[in-house]
């Protein structure tokens, strides 16, 4: 938006908290992940992590301020379990210049918009190229159409959505937070695509 | 420093005229008549008839010590010359812009004058022209419960609906573009915005500054800050000197928002368009204009607390100094608009203004509620110009902790100071302690003791009542069933000047419907304007009767007292009853404020 300041600079600042709050080592079976939420405004980002971390669904969803921070583990078939922590990121234009705050170090992006706003995808492939740019190398980026339910106002096909996250090597599910439909499937496909710590000590994951 | 020259720009305008219609269609609804009517200098009360005139005795009494902690001295009963006129209908020199005005200093080239209709005054001429039409009864902000959010979104400046609003407040830029407004659909009311930023801008071109102009019953303040114009249109009544503070409080709530830097934005493009950064945010501003009717903080420009027994609120401000130490800036404890404790930094001070707005802006947020978060915020009195970064948590429904800190960095270190504190506050059973309070309610005007109580200190809690609170935002409770205090008191506000807080009784019959709160406390502000007028020497006391109240007001060095009675409230008696009220609340000062914070000092 070209007029904030006092902003930090970006990518002046180490990572986001290498969180020595949990002592408890991550290894290769317990991951401790940053994921953070990007997206329009009144997308449904806040919605899709309720409905995730808390299974609930709340209509009269407000808009958010800052960045909430939640969090929610997941257990993988393999036995591994990946803790998300998670930043539910405001998608009013006046946060826009303040997003690399919450992005940086994160292991995970979710690029959300909704099927029925070709506006919200444009705001998507604004902030993958931002990611792309200054994210975390090795981010896992996931696009994510989300209002699938509201087939009948669609206005993004999935085809659009699935070309554009193939041609940028993102994972792609389009969900619907108020059914719940594909939202911990999302969560799941992200969490195996991480990669794993024993591999290396990848700056992606906050490996205390 | 780029930005302190940015008040400079403000008598420029690059654009001057964009009027979209004619404003005599406009300001028909306005019923602008007259902007120079000195004759109208002070607003008449309610109905009509009780202005100034009525006050009985108003001067200094120059026998009046400071009570301080002794508590001896008296409320001197006096007479003498009366009040003057209290508003000027316009005034020439004092705007207090936040930077010297030289229209010379414009960083715009040209634009200025030449296109502007006519500097000579025959501007205004035009629109007086226009004078006398519709005003309104009938349509009161105050009749229904409060409901958060936008008003009347469907409504633009051609409907009828919008026109009878008794109070509209707008933000503008000053090249005419909406920014905010309080009803309606700020978009629908472009042309309205074009308008008042035409009067606003010949008026400084012909070397003036608007600040008011009174046209019948209606004020139209103007407050002008380097790009950005605030408006507020009122049939209220209300002194100029309060509505002005109040579009200053908006302003502020908006620099919270943005910080002063969105200046940059109308200096590199003067037709910036604001809005979209303040996307969401309608609900913050209206949560603010509504206070204005019923948060005396308001208009005292201090903050009030919770009532907690000393050693509890002991307990919380010694966790929270604990946390302040370990580098956070300002560490706020709170429940709804009370303040449970506070500690800041070293050195760092904050003003109850900035309190007052973060508090607003933090209850209105409703996503504050949903989880911890972290998010830029901006402490106009603290620094206009820089963001500081919160962390906010809720415990319950009402009570919440703010950590500020100059640290983008800091929020896992200010989780981890979060999980501390609330286990103190748990295992010192303070949050239970809040809930009690918030249950058992504050100072009544019943209990006022008889005597001066040998200096117990104790303020007993009223365990077996079943009233709430009635100083509430959201909610005006049903009355406590009290029938006064003794003498006719009905209410009082008490501020400590040197605490920069004040305790408020509970309302109670015949005090008991919102509207009617909210009647005291506009006489309360009209009381307390006209006591901080400048111009006027420092009033000591007034005494004022009228069809609703007896209103006293009494200032010292250490306090201000404002207190209502029944309009046929012996004089005498409420006088002495005064002093014990100010006796009362020393004694429970230990419960009733909190003390021995770091010092405010700005
Ligand atoms: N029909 C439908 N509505 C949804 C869905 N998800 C969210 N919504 C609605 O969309 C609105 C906005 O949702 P939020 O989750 O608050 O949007 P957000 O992306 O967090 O918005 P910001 O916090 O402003 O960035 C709410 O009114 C929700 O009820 C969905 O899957 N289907
Ligand atoms: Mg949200």
């Amino acid at each position: 938006m070209g007029c904030s300041s006092s902003l930090p600079d970006r990518g002046s600042g180490r990572l986001v908290g290498p969180n020595v709050e949990n002592g408890g080592a991550a290894d290769a079976k317990n991951l401790r992940v940053k994921l953070v939420l990007l997206g329009d405004s009144g997308v449904g980002k806040s919605c899709i992590v309720l409905r995730f971390v808390r299974g609930q669904f709340d209509p009269t969803s407000k808009v958010t301020v800052g960045a909430s921070f939640l969090s929610q583990t997941i257990a993988l078939q393999d036995s591994t379990t990946v803790k998300f922590e998670i930043w539910d990121t405001a998608g009013q234009e006046r946060y826009a210049a303040l997003a690399p705050l919450y992005y940086r170090g994160a292991a995970v992006a979710v690029i959300v918009y909704d099927i029925t706003s070709p506006e919200s995808f444009n705001k998507a492939q604004y902030w993958v190229k931002e990611l792309q740019k200054h994210g975390t190398p090795d981010i896992v980026l996931a696009l994510v159409g989300n209002k699938a339910d509201l087939h009948e106002k669609r206005e993004v096909s999935v085809q659009d959505g699935m070309g554009y996250a193939e041609k940028n090597g993102m994972f792609f599910i389009e969900t619907s937070a108020k059914t719940a439909d594909n939202i911990n499937l999302l969560f799941e496909e992200i969490a195996k695509r991480l990669p794993r710590p024993a591999l290396s000590s990848s700056s992606s994951i906050q490996n205390p | 420093m780029t930005s302190a020259s940015s008040s400079g720009d403000e008598t420029s305008d690059p654009k001057p005229n964009p009027i979209t219609k004619p404003p005599e269609d406009q300001l028909a609804a306005l019923a602008l008549s007259d902007t120079d009517s000195q004759a109208n200098g002070v607003a008449n009360e309610s109905p009509r008839g009780n202005n100034h005139n009525e006050i009985e005795n108003e001067e200094e009494v120059a026998a009046l010590t400071n009570s301080a902690p002794s508590g001896s001295s008296e409320v001197v009963e006096s007479s003498g010359g009366g009040g003057g006129g209290i508003l000027r209908a316009r005034s020439n020199s004092e705007l207090e812009a936040d930077g010297p005005e030289s229209p010379s200093s414009s960083g715009y080239a040209g634009g200025r004058g030449s296109s502007s209709a006519s500097s000579d005054g025959s501007g205004i001429d035009e629109i007086a022209a226009v004078s006398d039409v519709e005003v309104v009864d009938g349509v009161s902000d105050s009749q229904a419960p409060w409901v958060p959010g936008k008003r009347h979104v469907d409504e633009d400046d051609a409907s009828i609906s919008w026109r009878k609003r008794k109070k509209h407040f707008f933000i503008l830029s000053n090249s005419g573009k909406p920014i905010y407004s309080r009803h309606g659909d700020e978009h629908k009311l472009a042309g309205f915005s074009a308008t008042l930023q035409a009067i606003i801008s010949f008026v400084e071109n012909g070397g003036d500054r608007v600040k008011l102009v009174r046209a019948g019953k209606h004020q139209v303040v103007f407050l002008v800050k380097g790009p950005i114009y605030l408006v507020c249109i009122s049939c209220t009544e209300e002194p100029y000197e309060s509505l002005r503070m109040q579009l200053e409080l908006i302003y502020g709530q908006m620099l919270l928002i943005l910080t002063k830097s969105v200046n940059r934005c109308f200096e590199k493009n003067p037709k910036f368009d604001m809005t979209p950064l303040l996307g969401g945010t309608d609900i913050v501003f209206s949560s603010l204009i509504h206070s204005f009717s019923w948060n005396p903080a308001t208009f005292l420009h201090a903050y009030t607390c919770l009532p907690l027994a000393y050693a509890t609120r002991q307990a919380a401000g010694a966790i929270l100094q604990d946390v302040a130490d370990s580098g956070v800036l300002f560490a706020i404890l709170m429940c709804k608009h009370k303040v449970i404790s506070l500690v800041g930094a070293q050195k760092a001070s904050l003003h109850p203004d900035d309190m007052l707005l973060l508090s607003n802006f933090v209850m209105a947020s409703e996503s504050f509620r949903t989880s911890e978060s972290f998010s830029p915020i901006c402490l106009p009195r603290y620094n206009a110009m820089a963001f500081l970064y919160a962390y906010v948590h809720f415990f319950d429904a009402d009570t919440y902790l703010m950590l500020l800190t100059t640290s983008s960095e800091a929020f896992y270190h200010l989780k981890d100071c979060r999980i501390r504190i609330e286990m103190v506050l748990l295992k010192s059973s303070v949050l239970s302690e809040i809930q009690r309070s918030m249950l058992d309610g504050g100072m009544r005007v019943e209990e006022l003791p008889l005597d001066p109580l040998p200096r117990s200190g104790s303020f007993s809690p009223h365990l077996n009542q079943h009233t709430l609170p009635t100083d509430s935002p959201d909610r005006f409770r049903e009355p406590y069933d009290g029938v006064g205090g003794p003498a006719g008191l009905w209410h009082f506000v008490y501020r400590s000047i040197f605490l920069d807080q004040y305790v408020s009784s509970e309302f109670s019959a015949p005090i008991n419907s919102a509207r009617q709160q909210k009647r005291l406390y506009r006489a309360y502000q009209k009381l307390y304007a006209s006591m901080h007028e400048r111009g006027i020497g420092p009033h000591k006391t007034q005494f004022r009767r009228d069809e609703n109240y007896v209103l006293l007001c009494w200032v010292t060095q250490d306090f201000e007292l404002y207190a209502a009675f029944d309009p046929l409230a012996d004089k005498a008696l409420a006088i002495k009853t005064c002093n014990r009220v100010c006796q009362w609340v020393k004694d429970v000062e230990n419960e009733i404020f909190l003390l021995g914070a770091s010092p405010f000092s700005w």
